[in-house]
């Protein structure tokens, strides 16, 4: 970074500002007898952007805090930031080169979606139960292995899709069955501490099937055929708009895109519509969503919580696995695999807000841009990439720090 | 190798039979061997060497053990923690009551456990601890088959220094004491050679490299170089491929995990036109005894080679086995007497140890980190020519003493 | 008789363990020596980690972090702060009290590069000595490290719910091991940061020298802080904090209304336990030599979780013994052995049963299998001192009268 000093310089008022801010604006709103729920919020965002010149007219003012003001300011601070970053370090790739920038968006937003469709499982989990599962990240990778081993192993020559069924299969069944077994006496009051409990219990079904996985596979890496290989082509001649290879694309010669995780992304789009028309179209879906409004109502109209605990429960894993299950041809595959991505789904789900589907999904993609931009505009090459696992705490931080409740959650 | 069994047998059977009036050792003797059998150590390489090493003693005993005894190979789980690596240690020591050490994989774990065995007086014979410092601190009881780190870096950079062309090198390391320091030197014999270079460091469990790769692309890089193991490698291969700077597009040298064909073959499908480093003697100058070894091993393992971790384990208990049986005895200074003035043909070619109590470094004249070392651990740079090729057939490109074909050049 | 039981079961043990090293004269005594130390230190850990998650309700999984943040506090002043009997002239140095404080420059896992104690060794006369910090210094530093990121964290997510608690917690060790890993200048990052022993030259005990890298003197400071650390614990389980601590965990809301601080105590649980963690971190640092950012890898704060509800998380004297027996339990699974003459990998397996085991305890012993033991001891005494009274009183009983 060529002026490291000048970025920080800012980031550094930002920090200021926005502290005092938070503790000025607060004030004044409970001075003068108003709502002060958002107050805190809006003032360190209004600070960080603004520093005083727009703190003192809010101080002032006291305007009645609309949607407006809680969105607007925060793009402030984002552009702020932006703009503080391409100042102090011309040079940067990610300021200098548009090619460069899109290409990361692109992927960004592909692995986002895949994120997605995995922090979609827990949060369904969250939803429906109440319980953060542990072991989300084992069915993610369990999910992979079965892939893996119907393909290349069983039924070589099948058609992937197949493969990738019967992963969801045995992913639903797993967690149903485990549910059935072991989450039960969380429903009545046979645990006095429900939370926790789920939460050891999930971690030791963690440990467990993960030992297992490599017990009976070992532990050397894998990885699935790409489930469609391109024909060379490219079009026009020069191939100026689109180029074509065996596990690429490129757009105009400027966004390269993977196609196994093109592919999977595909899938999880697909995915993600059947999921929706499920759970909106379906009376199975429709109960499911009833109970996660109000148990004890749909109790009475004749829904049986416990079948939709384990529906729920069983459903959380399949996505888990489905995510696994399309990208082990993109990854090599390891019983330990899924260990960073689960813990990326609970940076995503808190970030969205416990318990919200669409939170889980918009915060997945969040979480893919994020760690594009780590990744790609981080100066130091030595340190970018090893602190890849870590952006997402940071923003997990943030959020607990500012908005404990996430983007679309509830209260907490 | 009905033959060879029986020379080897003949041998031992002698020795013994001098030796026998001398003889003071409890039967059965016990060799120590190190290995990470699980994570977070490397496992892949840890159970080759395990089943090496089993060869080695199974060989030992077929023939008649040694000083009359039969052999006990005692495997530890290094789990690639120095601080377990330690623990291991004292237990082969003062548990298991072995003579001498065999085996070890990572460098921390090396570091972190020869002086609990130099300070009670085991020799160790370290197969794949490739950190100068294991033997640059000229303690007297250990000893190492593996190669130089330094030396390794030095014929990657020369590697590098010879590829037509080349002026802008990317160097892609895991941030362990291995993958630091090599990264470090290749720089810095680079740097020398009048090569730019840029290191970009990576976590070990990292799966999704997308992010490093545009970056990597965006800095137009000649040549890559990567110094990873394991899985990690396999992933930046593909998806540098997947993103067009792949082996296929530039010229990029693949970490030794490549040689394991199988394996890279499945994880690494558009590895093609890869380059690796390659440690032990190159297929045409294979002695009866590597064939020999690489073939129980491929029974063994059911792999279509022998790795290069598994031939330097396999030797290092073969040649503590031949260095009791010339000492007459366990005792460790009469083992370290023996393996100073050992001349043993092994898989890795003839076995010596110039550099030692009789010709100190500064007596020789050359620097510290040849102490005890094997000076001549063929290391070439071999090339994948053909998808699906096995690393036995390929051919080796550098350095020119060793050169059995010609590179081809994917940027030309 | 019985009910006396369990505290005549924990003085036998006590003394066995003082008089163990003293005793215990196998071929194999370093080895077995390890073993307690090392048992000793999980103890330490899971007792420590029962009283946050049993007592205050607080399931962190940050607990190997501080462990690390002390170690890595005691590791970094070993290596990077030095008293030295002559100014080195090449470092940066404080003058005390007639003795120089210098502060080394790291260098890194760079095998050529030198550092400026090094430099200054090369030209100092003879005579002068260096030496580290004292032990008590650096135990107390780690510890206030360990202490002040435990009132950091707590500040942060003691007022959320539990979930968010265990979520944050494991995010922070990630964070924490990532930044280990990468700031390979200070850390040296995977290579493992070299530590001194405890007794970097040698004790002597009534008479008898010990050499430093001798099991017997780190044994009894290994068992020492465990005792320390069990009598803290149980103290503070039985004083007014461990009162409102169990009033949270009830109902927490109900708690608040009577006035009950509920974040202060909870901050002070989890500050005390961060502490204690950061001190076996920095003890059990110096006696293994060398520290790794792979300590804070999950699997070991889940081998620290197990051994807690295992022994059981409602008595640390439980959740302690709990953690001795399995970790001299995972240390003789490691053994293979052969079923239907196939070689089976303990190594991997023995955590499969490990993992069973634990969800098979949470499932149906809730108390743990020591304490669950202690409890049925408990309603045994309590069931025939009952109806030892009824029998010695026969006519005040209506329904025996009858």
């Amino acid at each position: 970074m060529e002026h490291s000093l000048f970025f920080w310089s800012v980031m550094g008022w930002m920090v200021v500002w926005g502290a005092i801010g938070g503790t000025v604006t607060r004030h004044a709103y409970f001075m003068r007898d108003l709502d002060v729920t958002d107050a805190r919020r809006v003032g360190v965002a209004v600070g960080a952007a603004t520093g005083p010149f727009g703190l003192i007219p809010l101080y002032f003012k006291t305007p009645k805090l609309t949607r407006l003001w809680k969105v607007a300011p925060w793009f402030g601070v984002l552009g702020l930031f932006v703009l503080a970053f391409a100042l102090s370090d011309p040079g940067n790739v990610c300021v200098s080169s548009g090619s460069f920038l899109t290409s990361q968006i692109a992927n960004g937003l592909i692995m986002g979606t895949i994120y997605g469709l995995m922090a979609l499982g827990l949060a369904l989990i969250f939803s429906i139960i109440g319980i953060v599962s542990f072991s989300h990240g084992e069915f993610y990778m369990i999910g992979g292995m079965v892939v893996y081993y119907v393909t290349a192993v069983l039924l070589p020559g099948w058609n992937p899709l197949l493969a990738v069924l019967m992963a969801c299969a045995l992913t639903f069944c797993v967690g149903a069955l485990f549910e059935r077994a072991f989450l039960t006496p969380i429903y009545d009051g046979r645990v006095e501490r429900p939370i926790e409990y789920s939460i050891l219990v999930t971690f030791g079904l963690a440990f467990f099937l993960q030992y297992l996985v490599q017990g009976l596979g070992g532990a050397n890496p894998v990885k699935a055929d790409a489930f469609i290989e391109l024909p060379r082509w490219r079009w026009p001649a020069d191939g100026s708009v689109i180029v074509t290879s065996r596990a690429n694309i490129t757009l105009f010669d400027t966004i390269f895109v993977s196609t196994p995780r093109l592919m999977a992304a595909v899938v999880s789009i697909l995915a993600l519509a059947a999921l929706i028309w499920f759970l909106f179209r379906t009376w199975w879906g429709k109960a499911l969503r009833a109970v996660a409004q109000d148990r004890q109502a749909a109790a009475v109209t004749g829904i049986d919580p416990r079948i939709m605990n384990m529906l729920a429960f069983g459903l959380g894993c399949m996505l888990a696995g489905l995510a696994g299950a399309v990208l082990v041809q993109a990854f090599s595959w390891l019983p330990q695999t899924g260990t960073i991505p689960a813990l990326r789904s609970f940076v995503i789900i808190v970030l969205g807000g416990l318990g919200s589907l669409p939170g889980a999904f918009v915060g997945g993609i969040l979480m893919g841009m994020i760690e594009a931009a780590g990744a790609g505009c981080i100066p130091d090459p030595t340190r970018a990439a090893s602190y890849l696992p870590a952006y997402g705490m940071v923003v997990l931080t943030l959020v607990l720090l500012l908005k404990p409740t996430g983007l679309f959650g509830r209260k907490a | 190798m009905k033959t060879r069994f029986l020379t080897t047998a003949a041998a031992l059977t002698m020795t013994t039979a001098l030796a026998a009036p001398a003889l003071a050792a409890d039967c059965p003797i016990r060799i120590g061997g190190l290995a990470p059998l699980s994570a977070p150590g490397s496992v892949t390489g840890g159970e080759a060497m395990r089943a090496a090493m089993r060869i080695a003693i199974d060989e030992i005993n077929a023939g008649g053990g040694v000083l009359g005894c039969p052999v006990e190979l005692v495997v530890v789980d290094t789990e690639g923690l120095p601080e377990r690596g330690r623990a291991v240690m004292e237990r082969l020591i003062t548990q298991d009551r072995v003579v001498a050490v065999g085996g070890g994989y990572h460098s921390s774990v090396g570091l972190a456990s020869k002086n609990i065995a130099n300070d009670t007086g085991i020799p160790v014979v370290f197969a794949e601890t490739w950190n100068d410092r294991i033997t640059a601190d000229q303690q007297r009881f250990i000893f190492r088959l593996a190669p130089l780190s330094s030396e390794v870096a030095a014929i990657y950079a020369n590697f590098a220094a010879s590829v037509p062309g080349v002026q802008n090198v990317v160097i892609v390391a895991e941030n362990t004491d291995y993958g630091l320091p090599a990264s470090d030197m290749t720089r810095q014999g680079l740097e020398a050679a009048g090569i730019t270079s840029t290191i970009y460091t990576v976590d070990i469990g990292t799966q999704d490299f997308s992010g490093i790769i545009q970056r990597i692309r965006a800095d137009k890089p000649d040549m890559i170089i990567q110094v990873m193991t394991g899985e990690a490698a396999y992933n930046f291969t593909q998806q540098a491929a997947e993103a067009g700077i792949g082996p296929g597009d530039l010229p990029m040298t693949c970490d030794q995990n490549a040689l394991e064909s199988a394996a890279y073959w499945q994880n690494v499908p558009d590895g093609n036109l890869c380059f690796m480093n390659r440690v032990g003697l190159p297929t045409a100058l294979y002695t009866e005894r590597t064939t020999a070894f690489e073939a129980a091993y491929v029974a063994a393992t059911g792999k279509d080679a022998a790795e290069s971790y598994a031939m330097e384990a396999y030797d290092s208990i073969m040649v503590i086995a031949q260095a009791i049986a010339e000492a007459g005895s366990t005792d460790g200074n009469a083992v370290v007497d023996a393996l100073e003035a050992i001349t043993y043909h092994g898989v890795l070619g003839t076995i010596t140890f110039p550099i030692n109590t009789n010709n100190t470094p500064e007596q020789a004249g050359v620097e510290a980190k040849w102490w005890h070392q094997f000076p001549d651990p063929a290391i070439t740079v071999v090339q994948y020519q053909e998808q699906g090729q096995s690393s036995t057939n390929a051919p080796v490109v550098y350095p020119p003493v060793y050169q059995t074909g010609d590179a081809i050049w994917p940027h030309q | 008789m019985i009910r006396s039981l369990p505290n005549a079961l924990g003085a036998l043990g006590v003394a066995f363990l003082l008089g163990f090293p003293l005793l215990y004269a196998g071929g194999n005594y370093d080895y077995v020596m390890h073993l307690w130390i090392t048992a000793f230190f999980y103890a330490i850990l899971a007792s420590s980690w029962a009283l946050l998650a049993g007592y205050g309700g607080q399931f962190s999984f940050g607990h190997m972090a501080f462990m690390a943040l002390g170690a890595y506090s005691a590791g970094l002043l070993d290596n990077y702060v030095v008293l030295s009997s002559h100014a080195t002239g090449t470092c940066t140095e404080i003058g005390l009290f007639g003795s120089w404080l210098v502060l080394v420059d790291p260098t890194g896992v760079s095998t050529s590069a030198v550092n400026c104690l090094q430099q200054a060794r090369g030209v100092w006369p003879e005579g002068v000595t260096t030496s580290r910090l004292p032990l008590l210094l650096s135990i107390l530093i780690g510890a206030g490290v360990g202490g002040g990121f435990g009132w950091l964290i707590g500040t942060l997510v003691l007022r959320l719910r539990a979930a968010y608690l265990a979520l944050f917690t494991v995010g922070f060790s990630e964070i924490l091991r990532a930044a280990i890993s990468a700031e390979v200048w200070l850390t040296r990052g995977q290579a493992g940061l070299p530590m001194s022993p405890i007794f970097p030259e040698g004790v002597t005990i009534f008479g008898t020298f010990y050499a430093s890298n001798a099991k017997l003197p780190v044994y009894y400071v290994m068992l020492g802080l465990f005792l320390l650390t069990l009598v803290i614990l149980i103290s503070l389980a039985r004083s007014r904090i461990g009162l409102f601590l169990r009033a949270l965990r009830e109902d927490e809301d109900a708690a608040e209304a009577l006035g009950v601080d509920t974040v202060k105590y909870k901050r002070t649980v989890f500050v005390v336990t961060a502490m204690i963690a950061a001190t076996a971190g920095v003890v059990q640092g110096h006696y293994v030599g060398i520290i790794t950012p792979n300590t804070l890898i999950l699997l070991q704060m889940a081998l620290v979780i197990a051994m807690a509800v295992i022994g059981g998380l409602e008595n640390v004297v439980a959740a302690a013994v709990g953690a001795i027996i399995i970790s001299f339990g995972l240390e003789f699974l490691r053994n293979d052995f052969i079923i239907f003459g196939e070689r089976v990998d303990m190594s991997t397996w023995r955590l499969v049963f490990f993992g069973l085991l634990l969800m098979l305890t949470l499932r149906f012993l809730r108390n743990g299998v020591i304490h669950g033991g202690l409890l049925w001891l408990e309603r045994r005494a309590v069931g025939a001192e009952t109806v030892a009274k009824r029998r010695a009183t026969p006519k005040s009983g209506t329904e025996e009268a009858k």
